[in-house]
């Protein structure tokens, strides 16, 4: 009998229905598996083979052919080995096709019937429900992120046995669901704080700038002076995800398959911070069929590079692309998928390799030679698209032994956040998200600078010979200055407090 | 082939049909060859029609009698048995694989063991 049933692939972030068709002849046992399979999807003969003896039912005989339409397109993973086993109990008439429409199936099979999860069910559902499937059947450890689909019937299986008898009726499964609202409550409470970090009173204040407008920073200082204290202390004082964006990223982290089971939802931004060993495909995303890489796991977070001229050159340069986009293209002979990687890039690195030059109490003990070369990682394009430089001083013995002072993470984050609800109003129907990402002409629509303000950057352009896309960056971050002061207009002092911030533009290092 | 190995081998079909006979099955040929293979028993057993290989040890084997099926010996089997479906224009029934292995245990009695369905045909 044939037997026809529903189940889907993933091609980047989407996710398109896949018919599992099954049909048996009478003759000589075997089956075949048709449609492109990869290795994963044509070994699944043998999971299926164990999994449907070992569940107590009679594994038919025959000669199968399992069809995975369209067959243009290459199946990878083991999540059709559900839909299979099922389709050869159905076809021979140990399973009811009743639900067959209207239905997906996810899963793998373990030899002894249960079933495990599979990566990137959340995309796949989203697809799926777009395309009017009404039902998923998915494994119970993927429920939680299935049924962040609403509007979506996602019944959790544990065994091969129990899917068969809710096909069957036999067993009665109530439909998952998660609350969103729940799940999404305003969970900020963090482990980290801001007043943990003595002094740095102005690099705080630089973070807060980058935080509230998502513009990248530098962070340049001797060793042991709190850069890396610091940008840890940064998603403390990001603003909450919206729900819409934290599917965004859910979506990426359950591609990779990186999701754990507990957290479905991801609410926090995300930190990534790789080591400085990472390859280039491991930052920007590949593989024969391209998953994410860093830049996109960071997504709408925080990509956190310590140590930055360690990275290779290459790696260092990739980066440029995302940097402006916002997204990552990735071509590969089987596929060409883009991911988004709307990351907001902190970086942090010594000013030598002996870490003390520029510093006024310690010696460096670098030849000027080896200074230029560790400086040289930095290109000129790739130092143009960080909007905040910032020194982050050793500090001076009575800091040290002072309590650590300062508001804590709460206090920023509140600034933070009034700032964003002014940026998101501002651009309400536009496809950016923050100052950082204004187009040009949003830009110019909303960077309208006053006279005295429009005089002052004029001249430090002319002065500090700077490149255009400087000229725009400092124009982006003194919006967000003028937003975090809630004023309208962009002012003077909104000005020169951007422009001081492109130190590393004007220093002859 | 040496004469003793056949007569093992003989001796082994012997026991088997005797074995699938009392077990239900109706034995419709033997030794049934083929150009490039050759099946010891071909069984109806209810609706299947069985193809049978049987192994016989004259000492105690050590693991599965699988393991004395190699690749070659089943594309043989394979073949001969396309060869008997297509000379005597059997379609529409299905079919099986079995395996009979049959040893000595160290105190003479005799083991025979029956393996169902115990190999594709692809």
């Amino acid at each position: 009998m044939l037997v026809k049933l529903g189940s889907s692939a993933l091609a980047g972030l989407e996710g398109y229905l896949v018919e599992v068709e099954v049909d048996s002849l009478k003759g000589l046992p075997g089956q075949t598996i048709v449609g492109l399979p990869d290795a994963a999807v044509r070994e699944s003969r043998d999971r299926v083979r164990f999994a449907i003896t070992n569940s107590g039912y009679e594994f038919p005989a025959g000669y199968f052919t399992i069809n995975l339409a369209p067959g243009n397109v290459r199946k990878e993973g083991p999540m059709y080995d559900l839909p299979i086993a099922l389709g050869m109990l159905a076809s021979s008439e140990q399973a009811s096709t009743k639900l067959f429409k209207e239905t997906i199936f996810l899963g793998e099979l373990a030899l002894n019937g249960e079933i495990r999860p599979i990566s990137g069910v959340l995309p796949i559902c989203f697809s799926a429900k777009a395309e009017g499937v009404k039902r998923a059947i998915v494994s119970w450890e993927n429920a939680d992120e299935a049924a962040l689909v609403q509007g979506l019937e996602v019944i959790p299986v544990k065994t091969l046995k129990e899917a068969v008898e809710y096909l069957n009726d036999k067993l009665s499964i109530p439909p998952y669901k998660v609350d969103l609202a729940a799940l999404f409550s305003d969970n900020q409470e963090f482990d980290l704080d801001f007043a943990d970090v003595k002094g740095q009173q102005h690099v705080k204040r630089a973070l807060e700038i980058a935080a509230a407008g998502s513009h990248n920073v530098l962070l340049v200082g001797p060793p042991g002076s709190g850069k890396t204290m610091l940008a840890k202390r940064l998603p403390t004082i990001l603003p909450p995800l919206s729900l819409n964006e934290a599917l965004e990223v859910t979506k990426l982290y359950s591609v990779t398959g990186v999701l754990s089971g507990k957290a479905a939802l991801i609410t926090r931004r995300p930190f990534r911070s790789p080591h400085h060993t990472t390859s280039d495909i491991g930052i920007i995303g590949g593989g024969r069929i391209p998953r994410p890489g860093e830049v996109s796991l960071a997504h709408l977070g925080v990509l956190f590079l310590d140590e930055f001229p360690e990275f290779e050159r290459e790696v260092l340069e990739v980066l440029r692309q995302p940097l402006e986009d916002g997204k990552v293209t990735v071509s590969r002979a089987l596929a060409t998928i883009t991911y988004p990687a709307e990351f907001m890039l902190v970086a942090a690195m010594n000013p030598c390799p002996c870490g003390n030059y520029l510093d006024p109490m310690k010696a460096c003990t670098c030849p000027p030679y080896k200074v230029q070369r560790y400086w040289g990682k930095l290109s000129g394009p790739l130092l143009d698209r960080i909007d905040l430089h910032v020194e982050v001083p050793r500090l001076k013995k009575e800091e040290l032994a002072d309590q650590p002072l300062g508001e804590n993470s709460k206090a920023v984050r509140e600034r933070v956040n009034a700032a964003r609800k002014i940026q998101e109003k501002r651009l309400i129907g536009t496809t950016c998200h923050s100052n950082a990402r204004l187009t040009p002409r949003l830009l110019r629509e909303f960077c309208k600078l006053n006279p005295d303000a429009e005089q002052l950057l004029k001249a430090a352009i002319l002065h500090l010979k700077m490149s255009g896309r400087a000229y725009d960056r400092i124009l982006k971050v003194a919006r967000t200055i003028a937003d975090l002061a809630a004023s309208d207009a962009i002012e003077a002092p909104h000005v020169a407090e951007a422009i001081q911030y492109r130190s590393f533009d004007r220093k002859e290092v | 082939m040496s004469n003793d190995s056949y007569q093992i081998g003989h001796q082994g079909e012997l026991i088997a049909e005797q074995y699938l006979t009392q077990k239900g099955f109706k034995i419709v040929s033997k030794n049934f060859h083929s150009q490039q293979g050759e099946i010891d028993l071909i069984a109806k057993d209810g609706d299947f029609l069985v193809f049978v290989e049987v192994k016989n040890y004259s000492f105690r084997s050590l693991g599965s009698p699988l393991g004395a099926i190699r690749k070659s010996k089943k594309e043989s089997i394979i073949h001969a048995a396309q060869t008997y479906l297509y000379k005597n224009g059997i379609k529409n029934t299905n079919c099986r694989f079995d395996v009979i292995s049959i040893y000595r245990k160290y105190n003479g009695q005799t083991v025979i063991d029956h393996i169902k369905d115990a190999f594709y045909a692809r």
